[in-house]
């Protein structure tokens, strides 16, 4: 059918399908990739949009009802080119992290302030209350729309500058291409894979020449026996160990076993119960109950082991006054980041390009010249902008099937994962089983503390053996202790593949030790906050790893800057708990210490920075951005050591062509590893400028008209880039840096040097109970976190308030359950209602190794704030939740103990 | 997949003659909220989707006799809106503003909420205990059920299927009347509810209740309406002996599923406490209506 409408005040005429939706005509007919399909149900709000000036899901409308109306979308917002005064907000107040949710959360407000020009905050959660945000913990995004009105005051200089996103004005138009957004120039085709209903099972394909008779836009099915190289894969380079394309037997739900290969209306018309899979279901090995060994190389299912072992644990409980014991339990965890994973592959040539969503394009090109048997130079990744990581963008999604099919077909191959395949078919964070004790003596002095964990790895290896040695080095927490022994296992079963997820079994962990350090308080009659600062590691401590730490340990003065926060949040809970009633308040407080970058392992990032003939002062940066602001953060550094504005630099960012490796977005490491090698790359470019001019240290640089001006004193000398002979990538000077973090291996007990650089924190939250429902709300979350210093404070908050909000869903509400969880509506993430308000104190120390004295923060933020509530709430109830999420009818089972 | 064909008929004859003359499954379309979803995910594969927006009255609000008719499609924002039905009948509209986030609001209507027919749907125990009724067109007129009586299992109507709903009525009042609705949910927003409860009520000049209706939702395969819990309610001022009988009816009255939002016993529980909740919400609001 013919529909006429108004789009973004222009009329507009399009063909559709009767049973086409709105968000699909905007898309895929008239090409405005603005509006974004987060869900396709109505559960996320991406693909918000004005229809007649009135918010709607776009994905809930169909395109037959948009005949005759008014429709507006993100796209339409710009006045003149420029960001409205709504955009601009959000850019000034970091509302736009990845940028996904952005162009919903745009319109949902645009339509509020419309009506309420003024609104109140509560009016701002009513209204923004449809559209989801994984990244930002949504405060910001409050605070930018209740200041529609103010001011963009003027940002100055480059380290510590509040400076907008330097990819932000993109993600606020509706311009930035993401992974779905990303379209090949010439005709493609579609995959869409057949996934395994089946947790384990053996598997035959049949006959598939009647599927192909009966769709003629079927191209062809690919199973295993088409993959051209190795066939499976796997973040270790020992242990590769997923397949690519199951064959015949499958290990977790939503593993696949063939793909489909046509156009993609045929594809999304094939029933899955018309493709001819003979299943024969198997017992399922289970984190609960084990089961027979699912690999060959992992005898009794177990992947790997971890182990920190320092002192005599007999002794230090021997000689303790107190002694709490613990056993606490976790489960799957989903990423939920907003923008399924999506891209496509073409072949050029004898080379593969991948155009896609991911936080680590060195190792997807690796990964991708082993799948199709050659040589990595011949593969390049081209990073889309992503729509949320968190880790979950660590591991290869669509990559491996999309370039198979491209690589054979020789045509492009476009893969778009919906909600459901994202959460059947992407890793998890390891569910934990952990016992712990802890011991101390009548000063609250640490004496001992043991702790086993296992972690449920599901499937395949993933990330799982990172998960295995971080945890054992950071499981007593920030807290020196004598006598320690802590040790891991990742076991396999056929849960999904548990990967990488914002600090990588350590916020598991923390939830038992933070406990006891609550209990052993309790024991010994101290307050919470006192037996933290007894033990609190600093300068000059030793971990138990044998580490000496340095100037950089600032928890001391993170406890040190909450103590106040803390003191109100108890004195208000106690208040409050005067007066009867179902309702009860408490306070809590958890500390976490995070290792930044691997563990034990070489993890080097590099970076050029270089002026081009026309004067253009570039910066290639490796690191990919995942909405946590690490382009802004680079160009901040390296302008900072060069010595110019931030503005005088471009960024190339993160293709495997024209950047260099700067390793992976994870492990809170591209502020300290790569910001280290901006830096230093800063540094050379500037030294190289001053000697051509002669110049000492202290002289200033200026670009301006395509030239460079070195002023000393009075004197000035001026070079032209243009009279300059070109390298052969047409730059005429240049600076590189590489930085490696030094570390040590850790030995047989787990003694060494396993990071250069730690983060800690200190977080205190009060919530309110519903004794007679169980429900719980968060009041008040206080944050102090030793950031080292702040590169940009609104980038670091917006970490920060997005960790939290992360660390809120992990303590009430989410837990990801195979095939009954697939959907955002079942899996529950926190929406703008759930995120308290959030209070953070930066506490600025410098890192002697950080850039400027900066370190990580990303997965900091989310450590410590299930243990904070999770003690609130025993705080408040005087019954301890050791299973999360605490959700309503396990908080009533306890109180009922 | 493209066989699917969409109409949007400008009387309630031509929807009834649509319906009727359907080669294969058709689906009467309002706000779309459910039915998209399901069309998406392959639940529903109907083959024609009757649009009802162009029937005259099919969206708004008027007062009749003192009491109050509502289009089938009128939306739950609409509903909001209107302050004289938010002033009689508040439990009505707070449960039809719980319908999902603002978008979904902006389109979602007590008709589809109804006739999606499931368990959690949240206008469904609010309209039943405001004693609602539903006018059903079809190829011989009109009939008029109660609410309580429109859906007959999970995702199962008593409409035939060239049949459909038009419109509710909600009636007068009496004085002294009022009525609320609370849901279970463990976030805070945009989830489905693990346990709703309506409660209406209408007391004397001294407080004390005369008539009682309340329904629980998201505990039995269909919206209940739980006499013994009216009768609770009925003869008292809602002291605590009231309560608690209250509380005991909703708990036997339920008959829940075992799933990942709650288990049988603590949906059971939580029944109790919310009908106490919504009958003293009810109470006082009653009160206030003098
Ligand atoms: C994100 C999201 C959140 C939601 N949250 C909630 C919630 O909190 N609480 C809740 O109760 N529901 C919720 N829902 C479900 C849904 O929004 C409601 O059930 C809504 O009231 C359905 O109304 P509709 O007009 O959109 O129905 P439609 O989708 O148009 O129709 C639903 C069903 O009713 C039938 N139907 C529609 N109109 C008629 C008619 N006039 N006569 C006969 N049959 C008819 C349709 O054929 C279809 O089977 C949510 C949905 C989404 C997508
Ligand atoms: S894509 Fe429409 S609500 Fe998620
Ligand atoms: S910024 Fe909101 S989802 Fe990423």
């Amino acid at each position: 059918m013919t529909l006429r409408l108004r789009l973004n005040g222009r009329p507009v005429q399009a063909q559709a399908d009767p049973a086409m939706r709105l968000s699909d005509l905007l898309r895929d007919v008239l090409g405005l990739t603005g509006t974004k399909i987060g869900c396709n149900a109505g559960d996320c709000g991406a693909c918000t949009v004005l229809l007649d000036g009135r918010q709607v899901c776009a994905c809930l409308v169909p395109a037959a009802r948009a005949e005759g109306c008014d429709i507006r979308t993100v796209e339409g917002l710009a006045e003149g080119g420029a960001l409205n005064a709504l955009q601009a907000a959000f850019l000034r107040h970091g509302a736009a992290q990845c940028g996904i949710c952005t162009p919903g959360m745009l319109m949902a407000a645009t339509d509020l302030l419309a009506r309420l020009p003024t609104p109140t905050e509560a009016q701002v959660q009513d209204a923004l209350g449809g559209v989801l945000c994984r990244c930002t913990g949504y405060r910001k995004i409050i605070d930018a729309v209740l200041d529609v009105a103010g001011p963009s005051p003027p940002v100055a200089g480059a380290m510590g500058a509040r400076l907008p996103k330097v990819d932000g004005p993109a993600k606020l138009t509706g311009a930035e291409r993401f992974g779905a957004d990303a379209l090949p120039d010439e005709a493609f085709l579609t995959i869409r894979a057949i996934r395994s209903p089946h947790a384990h099972a053996r598997f035959t394909l049949g006959d598939f020449a009647p599927l192909l008779a009966a769709h003629p836009g079927l191209l062809r099915v690919l199973t295993a026996a088409d993959l051209p190289g190795a066939r499976v894969f796997g973040i270790y380079p020992t242990g590769k160990d997923q397949p690519v394309l199951a064959d015949g037997l499958v290990r977790h739900r939503g593993e696949p076993v063939c793909a489909l290969l046509g156009d993609a209306a045929t594809l999304a018309g094939i029933p899955e119960g018309d493709v001819p899979v003979a299943w024969e279901p198997l017992p399922e090995v289970t984190f609960a109950a084990g089961g027979p060994d699912l690999h060959a190389h992992a005898p009794g299912n177990v992947l790997c082991r971890g182990l920190v072992a320092r002192g005599d644990p007999a002794t230090g409980f021997a000689a303790a006054a107190a002694r709490a014991d613990i056993a606490t339990a976790t489960g799957f965890v989903e990423h939920a980041y907003i923008e399924p994973e999506a891209g496509y592959a073409r072949r050029v040539g004898d080379g593969m390009e991948v155009v896609a969503c991911t936080q680590t394009p060195y190792m997807d090109r690796d990964e991708i010249a082993l799948i199709l048997g050659i040589p990595p130079e011949r593969v390049r990744v081209i990073p889309t902008a992503v729509g949320g990581g968190f880790g979950g963008k660590l591991d290869l999604s669509i990559q491996p099937l999309a370039c198979v099919a491209a690589w054979l077909t020789l045509r492009p191959v476009r893969m778009v994962y919906g909600r459901g395949e994202s959460m059947a078919a992407s890793t998890k964070r390891h569910p934990a089983r952990i016992a712990a004790a802890a011991a101390a003596d009548a000063g609250g002095r640490l004496t001992a503390f043991t702790f086993h964990g296992d972690f449920d790895t599901g499937a395949y290896a993933s990330w799982g053996p990172t998960v295995a040695n971080r945890v054992p080095v950071h499981a007593m927490g920030p807290y020196a202790v004598p006598h320690v022994r802590c040790t891991t296992a990742a076991l396999h079963t056929n849960g999904p593949p548990a990967g990488a997820f914002r600090g990588f079994g350590v916020p598991q962990a923390a939830i038992a030790g933070e406990a006891l350090m609550d209990m052993l308080a309790a024991q010994l009659g101290l307050d919470p906050w006192d037996i933290r600062r007894i033990n609190a590691l600093g300068e000059g401590s030793t971990t138990a790893t044998g580490q000496m730490l340095g100037a950089g340990a600032a928890l001391p003065e993170c406890l040190d800057a909450i103590r106040p926060r803390w003191q109100a949040l108890r004195q208000e809970a106690s208040d409050f708990n005067r007066q009867a009633g179902v309702l009860r308040r408490g306070a809590g407080l958890a500390c976490m210490w995070y290792g930044i970058g691997n563990t034990s392992m070489s993890n080097p990032s590099e970076m050029v920075i270089g002026i081009g003939a026309d004067g253009r002062c570039t910066l290639f940066s490796g690191a990919v951005d995942i909405g946590q602001g690490s382009n802004t953060i680079m160009v901040q550094i390296a302008a900072e050591a060069l010595g110019v504005p931030p503005e005088a630099l471009n960024l190339v960012s993160g293709d495997t062509k024209t950047t260099r490796d700067a390793g992976k977005t994870s492990a809170s490491r591209q502020s300290f590893v790569s910001g280290n090698a901006a830096r230093l790359a800063g540094a050379a470019l500037r030294a190289e400028i001053l000697r051509r001019a002669n110049a000492g240290p202290e002289a200033m640089i200026m670009l301006h008209d395509g030239r460079i001006s070195v002023v000393s004193g009075d004197a000035a000398t001026i070079l032209d880039p243009a009279a300059m002979a070109p390298d052969a990538e047409g730059l005429v000077l240049r600076g590189e840096g590489r930085f490696d973090p030094p570390t040590t291996a850790l030995d047989a007990h787990g003694q060494g040097i396993p990071y250069a650089c730690y983060a800690f924190a200190a977080q205190a939250a009060l919530v309110e109970v519903d004794t007679a429902l169980g429900t719980v709300r968060v009041l008040r979350i206080v944050a102090a976190h030793d950031v080292g210093r702040a590169v940009n404070p609104t980038l670091v908050e917006g970490q920060i308030h997005g960790g939290i909000a992360q660390g809120l869903g992990l303590a009430l509400m989410e837990e990801y359950l195979p095939g009954r969880t697939d959907n955002l509506h079942d899996y529950l993430i926190p929406t703008i209602g759930d995120v308290p308000e959030i209070e953070t104190i930066l506490v600025e120390r410098p890192d002697p190794l950080g850039p400027y004295g900066a370190k990580g923060v990303g997965e900091p933020a989310l450590v410590a704030t299930a243990p904070a509530i999770l003690n609130a709430i025993a705080d408040a109830i005087g019954a301890r939740l050791t299973r999360v999420p605490a959700t309503p009818d396990r908080v009533l089972a306890a109180l009922a103990r | 997949m493209s066989s699917l064909s969409y109409a949007a008929p400008a009387t309630v004859d031509e929807a009834i003659g649509l319906l009727a003359g359907a080669s294969g499954l058709a689906k009467v379309l309002s706000g779309g909220t459910d039915l998209l979803v399901q069309l998406r995910s392959g639940r529903t594969r109907p083959a024609l989707i009757v649009d009802t927006k162009k029937i005259p009255g099919i969206i708004g609000i008027r007062e009749v006799d003192g009491g109050f008719v509502i289009g089938a499609a009128t939306s739950g924002a609409m509903i909001g809106e209107h302050a004289a039905l938010a002033a009689v009948y508040p439990g009505v509209v707070e449960a039809t503003n719980l319908i999902g986030s603002t978008q979904v609001q902006g389109r979602a209507s007590l008709a589809g909420n109804l006739c999606n027919a499931s368990p959690a749907a949240d206008s469904v125990p609010a309209m039943i205990a405001a004693g609602a009724t539903a006018v059903i067109a079809g190829p011989k007129g009109r009939r008029t059920v109660p609410v309580e009586q429109v859906v007959t299992g999970p995702g199962r109507t008593s409409l035939a299927r060239d049949e459909f709903i038009v419109e509710f009525h909600l009636p007068k009042r009496a004085p002294r009347s009022a009525d609320a609705y609370l849901r279970f949910i463990p976030r805070t927003e945009m989830d489905i509810a693990v346990v709703g409860a309506g409660v209406n009520v209408t007391l004397d000049a001294a407080g004390v209740c005369t008539a009682a209706r309340v329904s629980l939702g998201a505990v039995a395969p269909t919206a209940l309406l739980v006499a013994d819990c009216a009768a609770a309610l009925v003869g008292s001022k809602l002291d605590e002996h009231a309560l608690a009988k209250l509380d005991l009816a909703a708990r036997d009255a339920c008959k829940p599923i075992d799933d990942k939002r709650g288990t049988i016993d603590f949906r059971i529980k939580v029944a109790g406490v919310l009908a106490r909740r919504a009958a003293a919400i009810a109470f006082e609001r009653a009160a206030a209506r003098s």
